[in-house]
């Protein structure tokens, strides 16, 4: 990242005519609200200031864009289970402390679970090269990181590794934007979309939202610079009535996104029903493994026994992924819920939108 | 027998031990002082004088920029340096993990040596022990350091008035990323900052500089250790994110691991907490300073609070609070 796009003299003067145009609307309720479905994003709108900001003008609202936070307690209790039968789970570090029904993974290492925390999901593959056990990757992520889990598949094969399978629990975005659109019509009066994970399906898969709902859409980056162009396009689309998706993170992301990563993902997985946190089931929404790589899905390779389970919570984290509430609304947040000692997911992962407000609240 | 490893024998008190003790005396050489004796005696001076200890468990103990050895010195010395003393003698106890080789004994004691002569003081007490592989990791260093105060004036964390601007001697948060960075295996050309401070901190007490207040922003970083002196001031500090030293590549690796620089910790850097029309005079010393070439203002206490806070303006000029984060952003970095 350059210091253009962080300290530019010209961002300050560009975010105040944003603001004076948005108060200076016409026939719009304010604040406008404008909705990030992107971890990242929610952590940069926070600590850079946007929220504080624009605060009379801008709602920024998190959609479901942390991997983390999406993941539903029912498969955060299948990742306890295999961890629970003596496997070598290993996973991304936020997950570790996401409670499940009865325990968390944290708890299970301290009960003698064999658990390793890694950035990329080919380090799984060193690690089951090195060990008798076999060697779990939790998959989770959206198609930003789904290309390395498939690198990790294919691999495998290639190399006749059979001590390693994935519990593949990766999520797709635009469905989700369909079936949260569908849930939320006119509530909503922009998207900011995700610039990780558009790099990989590029900006067009997103053409639906304005033609079908009329909602200005803009692809945009993470430093300020990059947030500052997002919302002026979208206040402009709003000004102008004429809602379409705007790319403003041009220098990563194309229109037709990465062909090579999208080819990859083909390869290795086909589209499916899967289950999130605050939304439960919701069709093509996902991905799971194909038959053809089927030794490597740990769901087909194990019997996993999990209960469906409904657990009594005051954690509103699925109402804030839904976007109908923000972290400030939750009677636990800040008081029994903190990073310390967390609730629900939102307030774990580092790019929950509980732990961006708690860590960079005004 | 293995010649490049250290077994528990030799702790053991017998001929081994002395073997040891040997490499120890012959690698740090005169910069140890009253050999042998079971207590270092040396001239008391008259005034004040003051004490820190500590204790270091660094993982990975050889990083870029330095290792335990230079790192438990620099500690040392920096800690004796915040409270306005010229460090004058230490004390080394080392504590090694059975299986431990010779030549990474060597190398840090080496470290050790240099920093310990640069920074000219004496080593007055040591003590080796040797314990069972896997009771800890590797080796851990534990210093108590002794320093001569150099002013009368009172610098401390409770001193902080409204008005005072804020120093940083150089850039922030390279210990720890470098750290992280090399801990996950990222390629980056950063290294620690880890370095004696006291040499400037001498030269602006010896001009007759007015400090208030004075920290290294080691574990938990600026923002911690910014957190601590509002509270103890009782006022509000707002730092300026626009003028905060952060190299791109330390931001570059905080980004990708979802840490904050604020909160890495730095281990060759001081803030400073002057009066305002101390400022030019302050960091005119500092730049003719090796260490302190890159100082700069980066913030300013504003009012007396009686719910003190850490503000940081940012980029587009909103203002949010810098939190004291309660959970450990990065274990054993130090």
């Amino acid at each position: 990242m350059s210091d253009k796009f962080r300290n530019n003299p010209e961002l300050k003067p560009l975010l105040k005519k944003i603001k004076n145009e948005v108060v200076a609307l016409d026939g719009k309720a304010l604040p406008l609200k404008f909705m990030e479905v992107c971890g990242t994003h929610t952590v940069s709108i926070l600590k850079f200031g946007f929220r504080h900001f624009f605060k009379d003008s801008i709602k920024f609202l998190s959609g479901p864009g942390c991997p983390v936070c999406v993941t539903s307690t029912k498969d955060i209790d299948k990742i306890i289970f295999l961890a629970q039968q003596g496997h070598h789970i290993v996973t991304f570090g936020d997950l570790i402390k996401v409670p499940g029904t009865h325990s968390s993974l944290e708890k299970e290492v301290a009960k003698g679970a064999l658990v390793s925390v890694v950035y990329s999901p080919l380090d799984a593959l060193k690690i089951a090269k090195i060990t008798s056990k076999e060697v779990i990757f939790i998959a989770v992520g959206f198609e930003t990181t789904i290309p390395s889990i498939a690198s990790l598949v294919l691999d495998a094969y290639a190399q006749q590794i059979n001590n390693i399978s994935i519990l593949c629990l990766v999520k797709t975005m635009p469905n989700v934007l369909k079936y949260l659109l569908s849930q939320l019509q006119g509530e909503i009066d922009g998207f900011i979309m995700p610039g990780h994970v558009s790099v990989i399906i590029g900006a067009e898969p997103y053409e639906f939202i304005p033609k079908e709902y009329n909602i200005p859409c803009t692809v945009a980056g993470f430093e300020p610079v990059d947030l500052g162009l997002g919302v002026e396009s979208l206040v402009s689309q709003i000004k102008n009535k004429n809602p379409f998706v705007d790319n403003r993170y041009t220098r990563m992301v194309k229109p037709e996104g990465n062909r090579a990563a999208q080819e990859l993902i083909s390869v290795v997985f086909q589209e499916c029903d899967v289950s999130w946190r605050g939304f439960g089931s919701i069709p093509n929404s996902g991905l799971c493994v194909i038959e053809e790589f089927k030794q490597f899905d740990a769901e087909k390779k194990f019997q996993i026994e999990v209960k469906d389970e409904v657990v009594q919570s005051a954690c509103i984290c699925g109402d804030i992924i839904a976007g109908k509430k923000s972290p400030l609304d939750c009677t636990l947040f800040r008081k029994k819920c903190t990073p310390e000692n967390p609730i629900g997911p939102c307030m774990v992962s580092f790019e929950g939108a509980c732990a961006a407000y708690y860590k960079y609240g005004e | 027998m293995d010649k490049n490893t250290i077994f528990l024998s030799h702790g053991s008190g017998g001929k081994q031990s002395q073997e040891l003790l040997e490499l120890i005396y012959n690698t740090l050489n005169e910069v140890v002082i009253n050999h042998g004796e079971d207590s270092g005696v040396f001239q008391a001076v008259e005034g004040k004088a003051a004490i820190t200890t500590d204790s270091y468990t660094v993982d990975p103990i050889f990083f870029p920029g330095g290792n335990i050895g230079k790192l438990a010195i620099c500690g040392t010395t920096n800690d004796l340096a915040m409270v306005g003393a010229i460090p004058k003698l230490i004390t080394l106890s080392l504590m090694i993990e059975e299986g431990f080789s010779f030549d990474d004994l060597n190398k840090i004691l080496i470290s050790i040596k240099d920093e310990t002569k640069k920074g000219n003081i004496s080593i007055i007490a040591g003590d080796t022990k040797i314990v069972s592989r896997g009771k800890i990791d590797k080796i851990f260093i534990n210093t108590a350091g002794y320093g001569v105060l150099a002013t009368n004036e009172s610098i401390s964390s409770k001193n902080a008035k409204p008005q005072d601007d804020v120093i940083i001697t150089g850039d922030i948060g390279d210990h720890g990323a470098s750290i992280m960075a090399y801990r996950n295996g990222f390629e980056s050309s950063l290294k620690s900052d880890c370095a004696n401070v006291a040499p400037l901190i001498k030269a602006l007490l010896e001009q007759e500089a007015i400090i208030h207040a004075l920290r290294d922003p080691t574990r938990g970083g600026l923002a911690s250790i910014l957190n601590e002196i509002v509270a103890s001031s009782k006022v509000n500090i707002i730092l300026e994110e626009e003028r905060l030293p952060i190299k791109e590549s330390v931001s570059g690796v905080c980004d990708a691991l979802g840490i904050d620089p604020l909160y890495m910790a730095c281990e060759g850097r001081a803030v400073i907490i002057c009066p305002q029309d101390e400022t030019n005079e302050v960091l005119k010393i500092l730049h003719n300073e090796p260490l302190g070439s890159n100082a700069q203002v980066i913030g300013r206490v504003t009012e007396r609070s009686d719910t003190p806070k850490l503000f940081l303006k940012t980029f587009i000029g909103a203002k949010r609070i810098l939190p004291l984060l309660s959970r450990e952003q990065t274990p054993r970095i130090c």
